[in-house]
């Protein structure tokens, strides 16, 4: 079986080196975008099997936005996203995930700080069919 | 006098705040000292003139003794006020009393000896009662108000029922006919009517001046407020994110050293990422500090406080088991529920059981009890731990404050969960109370409105 991709689309380039070390070592591929415009872009070209994707980058409801759009696209209407936040996201942007997680398009909300263990936990239960 | 909001404010000094101090209050009894030597002299002055000069039929000898005991007394009361400074409010309040009193009676004793009811001159009374009013406190004021009715009346009818002898005041007997009986008449009413004007403005200017204070330092605290809200939600983020990255770092290394790390190398990063993971737990106090001053009507709902309190001791069941401790709790039948806001009453109880685990004793017990009280809710959170010295009571609210006790115990405490619980009870429109004992335990008490509502106005 061809190795799963994982598209990144987060700001922090130190952060997804970090995810990137855990996944390529779990032998996922990785790719990365730094903003909303080029993940988009990336996902629609690459159709990766998975989608981590930060709430707030230049924007604070740039996640948000973004994961509308990939929803929107035939390409990506059924990749698993999993949404990074903070939790003091909330001071600038009000949302609670547990509340809101209905009407939110994306399958998961992670938690930052996000360790390797959980993190690969829910790329695995996202994407059952990998290794 | 506004005050710039950047500046610290200084506190208010205290002779603003109780309107009497040792000081001012010397101040005016200096000045009616100056008040009693007008009187003297108009007194001897009068008689001297009338009495001997014109040889009005007056108790000239009444009179002029009268004066003498008044310029002996008023010379001691000036030699004490001019050599001795003001120390003690109390002992100078005590005097005016002494002198009120005297001044009374002195003024009743030259009242009965100029014509008593016939003497326009009662209306000097008036004044006295006013000066007390500015120096004394309600008892106070009537007592004095009451003396003076006591002794005018005693004098009155004292003299009515041939009690006391009755001095004719001579200019009286055709009284609008008589030019001096006009002239005192008149003298006497413009003199209370100018002093009770005098006095009344100058309270009411005084009274002003503490609410145009009162007013802007509200208006300084609130901006401060707002300053430091604004602060730790600049601080909160511009933190987050590098300590989330460091942590998952740290996290990520410890897992891809595996068995690989040496022991010393995965003390280190172990230890980093405990310290890491106190920094996210400030930064979340942080966060909710910044959240929470403002209660939105929107964000009310009907909560089922006995399931709410359930559930936050289940979550430190573990905990409670891990460091030794019973816990106990007690919830009211039928439950009972509360609007409010779910998530801050959430953290309210969190950081409440937290602490009384945290800073409890080996083997020690938390006991938690939801209280209906019909019109409000009452939590209590009590622990047999280490205790908050009572000069520490009221600190421990503030941020970032940590007892010294807290502080020896464990180093994992923000100094931040205790103020976001004050916030919360207060925007919540209850109020927190503790009582604690040093190596005994302390006890939280929350009291909540049925229904949290925004203040419709603040004080001013």
């Amino acid at each position: 079986m061809a190795e799963q991709t994982i598209l990144v689309i987060d700001d922090d380039i130190d952060l997804v080196e970090i995810i990137r070390v855990t996944l390529e070592k779990n032998g996922y591929r990785v790719i990365d975008a730094q903003t909303g415009d080029r993940g988009l872009a990336l996902a629609l070209t690459e159709n990766p099997d998975l989608i981590l994707l930060d709430v707030m980058m230049g924007k604070v409801d740039e996640g948000f936005q973004v994961a509308y759009q990939l929803r929107s696209s035939d390409i990506t209407a059924e990749t698993p996203i999993l949404m990074l936040t903070a939790v003091t996201d909330r001071t600038g942007f009000e949302f609670d995930p547990k509340r809101d997680k209905d009407f939110l398009p994306v399958d998961e909300f992670l938690e930052k700080p996000i360790g390797p263990r959980t993190l690969l936990d829910m790329v695995r239960k996202h994407l059952p069919t990998s290794v | 006098m506004r005050c710039d909001l950047r500046k610290p404010t200084e506190p208010i000094p205290a002779a603003s705040s109780q309107f009497v101090s040792a000081a001012s209050l010397r101040t005016r009894l200096v000045w009616f000292d100056k008040l009693r030597w007008g009187a003297a002299a108009g007194v001897l002055g009068i008689t001297l003139i009338a009495g001997l000069g014109l040889k009005a039929p007056l108790e000239t000898r009444g009179l002029l003794l009268t004066g003498a005991v008044l310029v002996i007394l008023n010379t001691v009361y000036t030699v004490r006020n001019w050599r001795f400074p003001a120390v003690d409010l109390g002992i100078e309040l005590r005097l005016v009393k002494v002198q009120m009193v005297g001044d009374l009676l002195t003024l009743t004793i030259l009242l009965n000896l100029s014509g008593g009811v016939e003497n326009p001159l009662l209306f000097l009374y008036i004044i006295h009662v006013i000066i007390a009013s500015l120096l004394f406190k309600g008892r106070e004021i009537f007592q004095i108000a009451w003396l003076a009715i006591i002794l005018f009346t005693a004098e009155v009818l004292g003299e009515y029922l041939g009690i006391l002898p009755h001095h004719h005041l001579p200019v009286a007997g055709a009284a609008g006919h008589q030019l001096p009986f006009i002239l005192m008449t008149l003298g006497s009413f413009w003199l209370v009517i100018l002093f009770s004007a005098y006095i009344g403005a100058l309270i009411m200017k005084h009274n002003r001046a503490i609410k145009d204070e009162l007013v802007a330092r509200q208006a300084d605290l609130l901006g401060e407020d707002r300053a430091k809200t604004d602060f730790f939600r600049f601080v909160t983020h511009e933190i987050k994110n590098p300590v989330n990255t460091a942590q998952s770092g740290v996290e990520t290394a410890l897992e891809l050293g595996g068995e690989d790390l040496s022991p010393s190398v995965r003390d280190v990063l172990e230890r980093s990422v405990s310290r890491l993971k106190q920094a996210t737990v400030i930064v979340r106090d942080l966060a909710d500090l910044t959240r929470g001053g403002i209660l939105k009507e929107e964000n009310l709902a009907l909560v089922d406080c006995n399931q709410l309190v359930a559930g936050v001791v289940d979550a430190h069941k573990d905990a409670a088991a891990r460091a030794g401790l019973t816990m106990s709790m007690l919830l009211p039948d039928p439950p009972v529920t509360l609007t409010t806001i779910e998530s801050m009453l959430e953290t309210i109880v969190t950081n409440l059981v937290g602490n009384a685990i945290r800073y409890n004793r080996e083997g020690g017990r938390v006991s938690v009890r939801l209280v209906d009280t019909g019109k409000r809710v009452r939590l209590v959170v009590e622990d047999e731990g280490i205790g908050i010295p009572r000069d520490e009571q009221q600190a421990i609210f503030d941020e970032f404050y940590r007892s010294t006790a807290a502080r020896d115990k464990t180093n994992l405490g923000t100094g931040l969960g205790l103020s976001i619980v004050k916030k919360f009870v207060t925007a919540l429109g209850g109020f927190i109370e503790v009582e604690s004992a040093v190596g005994k335990g302390s006890t939280f008490t929350v009291t909540l409105p049925r229904k949290s509502r925004r203040k419709r106005r603040p004080m001013f």
